[in-house]
């Protein structure tokens, strides 16, 4: 099956590069093109297309109002096509938190020195939005968190840990800034461990993310520092472009950022991570696994299990791409499997 | 290295790139009225965004360094974190011009050179105030000073680069915040020669992260290079559309036509009929326009018209058939002739706000040098015409419209005075009338004298008073038009110089244009030309001298009437007749265009035909009136190289060669006189 793909947005020359591109992929087929937000709309009601790539910068309807309408009209994967700045990174996650599935960036040259190589990425990253939005089906609109978890909150807690974790680590791709958030928000500012956020995303992208999450949950949210020493009731997001690594012993942990290795594909890695808290914490370690694309974070959640720490993944159902959570999943690892609600639920309650 | 102009992504970055300058141009002039309008601010923002990512996608360096200066800058701007004010107008407009250099460079095949350091450094400059160490969380834009020209330090303090001001950001992650901001978004700050690398490797890489392991990578790999070859042939080919031979290879004849056809109707097809090959439909689309030499649609524009030509000639045998088939058969012909006319005619067309365009521009940088305060007005800027027409009329416009600024509109302190408003208004229009365009440039200025105009024509000895003093007033007006005749006491370097307004007349008349003045003292004066639509294919009126058929070009005939010549006088050695109260020349064009004529047996009743030559109205007399048709023009043949008078030649219905009278180098051949 040929995936569907509208093409969004203002510039003529991007639109016919754009298509040009997605011409290349015999998977791939643009069946309509845009110039505007409401044209869009018009787009999607008249095509149905499997996949929307979306600009942000449009006259008459931008790309995020756009995306907050065709939520509503059509479930569809919107790809947000984003200039990487720091200004990009801002209206980037309000496309997200409007219900955007995944970004990348506009000009090719930013996300690989080879244009071929980045143009075939585009193809396959609409292919894989396609395919795997397909199988995930989540049709749950965010920002129920609070209510259904006051509901379930009455059903006797099963509480899985003995005793409370040392450590969170969360590890999440696509879809995980909106995943991230439903989470962190249900957590009070009394949670009672640190929390260690890795999501896959640009460098110029996690400071912004990391200020939004902070502003909108009760917990502290920041990004990693070199050397800065864990505390409880705070979540730390690795910064793009870079590792980050636990170190030192328990009570008194303290992380290493350092520059990611141009063999590794993921900077920051959810594996690498999860490998340096096996170490440390190891069966004082809840690890989670939130929606993505791939299998990024089965390896370390493998190192995890092995020192007995528990190990969560998102299920299907709630998952915007079920792929991280899946190969957690498929390889037995995972303790539990949770719809992302009840995963901010199930947190919340280890305090 | 040379940039490769015949490359298809480049051309197309060149057009719309071209679009969008002329947009900003105007913009940005618009700007400095309405500081503060959101969706100016906006459009001028993305206008900025959209070049940058265009010179992106070409590795324009040079070019993306500017746009993204100006893009940051303008955004603090949209985001009310800072005001326009007119210092940074100036370096706006400065920006602009450096980009229109910029695109000529790569229109002409060669990398665009690097900006004025001096511009990069003040846009810098004023990006720089934002992050300066005052950086209150609270910032005080102070929204009342706005309205002057210069609030000095407000710039300072209205900061905070990030829109959510919040309290609760601490300093530090404020701070870190900054950062980010300056090591990625602005690299060429210190270094402003430089062009800007692009946020480097990490934000490369980071992103990767498409590769899914589950997907098995075997077969997808095998799939690709399955592809690849394909896929290689296809993206490197260079692309010349083979629909478009290189005609005319100079590059700036190259512009691309877009016909307006309503976008998305091809892929409601393609998504209707999945059965088609893939392939096809998404070509379809993707592609809803077409480059096309302009050169092409002349060749095409010149076989409709010798189309038209024979339709007349088939059209005129037919009417000795009287076959009812045939006459039948010949109005089909003549019905989708006129559709094909009107049809290539419009692939043609460009809306005249490509010129409209430049004059916000225009009329701003004279007001302000001319230190006077000027609204200016568009109207009908998305009026359709003949892109020669577009491009012929752009000058004499501009001519026109900064003597209106400079001769025409009062200092504000005058128009004070005179009990106006201080500032002037100057409206632009156009028009569509029936088959020509009608443009106006009306200001509500001083307006002109007829007085001091007859006097100025006698102290620059162009004529007696005696002759001066029997000049109508709209006669007393068009001699602004005559050569070395200039308004002003002293010359500006705007205008003033003596030589424009006759150029801008001759070169109306070369478009088979008409001017028309009304002044009112004090009132302000409006100046109306009249051009026709296209200039491939002209209406004309076909009469007759002796036995030789010629054609007056339809857009100067004002009326036919037939006259007793017994009622027509001569006043000083001219012939004239009596038209509702107006002396009119009247001339025989047969002694003018015709041998061997005897001028003994006059008939008592003539045809008369008025036209207007310039601004003046002549009575011509002809011997028989044909009627109107549609004619195509045809250059004189080299033999016939310096004949004046005629403007071409066609064929007419019945075969014969017509004349096409040229009105105003006849009247300077035959009657000595400028018009």
């Amino acid at each position: 099956m040929t995936v569907k793909v509208l093409i969004v947005d203002d510039s003529s020359f991007f639109r016919k590069r754009l298509a040009e591109i997605i011409a290349t992929d015999p998977r791939l087929q643009v069946i309509a093109t845009a110039s505007n937000g409401e044209e869009a709309i018009r787009e999607v009601q008249r095509h149905h297309p499997d996949v929307v790539t979306m600009d942000l910068e449009m006259p008459v309807m931008d790309g995020i109002t756009a995306v907050r309408k065709i939520k509503t009209i059509r479930h569809t994967p919107v790809l947000m096509l984003s200039t990487w700045t720091t200004e990009g990174a801002k209206s980037t996650l309000d496309a997200l938190e409007a219900g955007a599935t995944d970004f990348l960036p506009k000009r090719f040259e930013d996300l690989s020195s080879d244009k071929i190589e980045a143009q075939r990425k585009l193809c396959q990253r609409i292919y894989q939005l396609a395919s795997g939005f397909q199988a995930s089906q989540s049709d749950i609109p965010a920002n129920r968190a609070t209510n259904s978890q006051t509901q379930v909150a009455a059903a006797k807690p099963e509480k899985s840990f003995n005793t409370t974790p040392e450590l969170v680590a969360i590890g999440t791709s696509t879809g995980g800034p909106v995943a991230l958030q439903k989470v962190l928000t249900q957590l009070p500012a009394s949670f009672p461990c640190p929390i260690l956020l890795i999501q896959h995303m640009p460098a110029t992208f996690t400071p912004s993310f990391a200020e939004r999450l902070n502003t909108q949950c009760a917990i502290r949210v920041k990004q990693a520092e070199n050397g800065e020493h864990l505390v409880p009731g705070t979540a730390y997001l690795a910064p793009g472009g870079e590792q980050m690594l636990l170190k030192g012993r328990p009570n008194n942990l303290y992380l290493s950022i350092e520059p990611g290795d141009v063999k590794e594909t993921y900077k920051p890695c959810v594996d690498l991570t999860f490998d340096s808290i096996a170490h440390i914490c190891g069966s004082k370690t809840l690890a989670v696994i939130l929606t993505g694309m791939g299998s990024d974070g089965r390896n370390g959640c493998e190192s995890i299990k092995k020192k007995a720490g528990k190990i969560w993944a998102q299920d299907q159902q709630s998952s915007t791409i079920y792929g991280m959570p899946m190969a957690v999943a498929k390889a037995g690892l995972a303790d539990k499997i949770l719809d992302i609600n009840e995963i901010g639920r199930q947190l919340a309650e280890l305090s | 290295m040379a940039l490769d102009t015949d490359d298809e992504i480049l051309q197309d970055f060149l057009v719309e790139a071209e679009e969008i300058l002329e947009g900003l141009n105007e913009q940005l002039v618009e700007l400095e009225n309405s500081p503060q309008d959101a969706d100016l601010l906006n459009s001028i923002f993305r206008g900025f965004h959209t070049i940058k990512g265009g010179a992106g996608f070409l590795s324009l360096e040079a070019m993306v360094n500017l746009c993204h200066k100006s893009e940051d800058l303008f955004n603090l701007l949209r985001q009310g974190e800072r005001f326009v004010d007119a210092d940074m107008m100036d370096t706006f407009l400065k920006v602009l011009d450096i980009l229109n250099t910029m695109f000529a460079e790569i229109k002409s095949g060669q990398y665009p050179s690097p900006a004025d350091a001096e511009v990069i450094e003040s846009l810098s400059a004023y990006l720089n105030n934002d992050s300066a160490p005052a950086a209150a969380p609270e910032p005080e834009p102070e929204p009342e000073v706005v309205e002057e020209v210069t609030p000095p330090p407000a710039s300072t303090e209205s900061s905070s680069a990030d829109a959510p001001a919040d309290d609760e950001i601490t300093d530090d992650e404020f701070e870190a915040l900054l950062d980010q901001l300056h090591g990625n978004s602005a690299p060429g700050i210190k270094d402003s020669e430089k062009a800007p690398k692009e946020p480097p490797a990490p934000a490369a890489s980071a992103s990767s992260s498409s590769n899914s392991d589950d997907i098995t990578e075997e077969e997808f790999e095998a799939l690709l290079d399955e592809l690849q070859g394909a896929k290689k042939a296809e993206a490197e080919k260079p692309v010349p559309p083979p629909a478009a031979p290189k005609s005319a290879p100079s590059p700036s004849t190259d512009k691309a036509v877009e016909p307006k056809a309503p976008t998305p109707k091809p892929a409601e097809k393609a998504a209707s009929e999945k059965v088609e090959a893939k392939a096809a439909p998404a070509k379809q689309a993707a592609d809803t326009s077409v480059r096309v030499d302009t050169s092409r649609l002349d060749e095409i524009m010149n076989m409709v018209g010798e189309l038209v030509l024979v339709r007349n000639r088939i059209s005129t045998l037919e009417s000795s058939f009287e076959n009812e088939e045939m006459a039948k058969a010949v109005n089909n012909l003549r019905v989708v002739t006129g559709d094909l006319q009107t049809a290539v005619m419009k692939t043609r067309m460009q809306p005249i706000k490509k010129v409209f365009g430049r004059f916000p521009r225009v009329v701003r940088d004279i007001a302000r040098s001319l230190k006077k305060d000027i609204d200016l007005e568009l109207r009908g800027e998305e009026t359709d015409l003949d892109k020669n027409l577009v491009e012929a009329l752009a000058d004499p416009l501009v001519h026109l419209v900064r003597n209106a600024v400079d001769h025409g509109v009062e200092m504000p302190d005058v128009r004070e005075a005179a009990g106006k408003p201080r500032q002037g208004k100057v409206v632009l229009s156009a028009a569509q009338e029936g088959d020509h365009i009608l443009l106006t440039i009306a200001d509500d200025g001083a307006g002109m004298n007829p007085e001091t105009l007859r006097r100025k024509a006698v102290e620059k000895g162009m004529m007696d008073e005696d002759t001066a003093a029997r000049l109508t007033e709209s006669e007393c007006f068009s001699l602004i038009f005559s050569p070395g005749f200039s308004m002003k006491q002293e010359i500006s370097d705007i205008s003033g110089r003596g030589v424009g307004m006759d150029v801008v007349k001759t070169s109306i008349s070369k478009l088979n244009g008409v001017i028309d003045i009304q002044s009112e003292v004090g009132v302000g004066t409006t100046l109306s030309i009249k051009v026709p639509l296209t200039l491939a294919i002209m209406p004309t009126l076909m009469v007759m001298l002796g036995e030789q058929i010629f054609a007056f070009p339809l857009v100067n005939v004002n009326e036919i009437f037939h006259l007793d010549l017994s009622k027509t006088n001569v006043v000083d050695g001219q012939q004239t007749i009596m038209v509702r109260n107006k002396a009119l020349p009247l001339f025989y064009l047969s002694k003018w265009l015709t041998k061997g004529r005897t001028d003994g047996k006059k008939p008592e009743i003539e045809h008369v035909v008025i036209v207007n030559v310039g601004t003046q109205r002549v009575g011509f007399v002809v011997d028989v009136l044909l009627g109107q048709e549609e004619v195509v023009i045809k250059p004189l043949g080299a033999l016939l190289q310096g004949t004046h008078g005629f403007a071409g030649a066609t064929i007419t219905g019945d075969g014969r060669i017509a004349l096409i009278l040229d009105f105003p180098e006849l009247m300077k051949v035959h009657a000595n006189r400028g018009y």
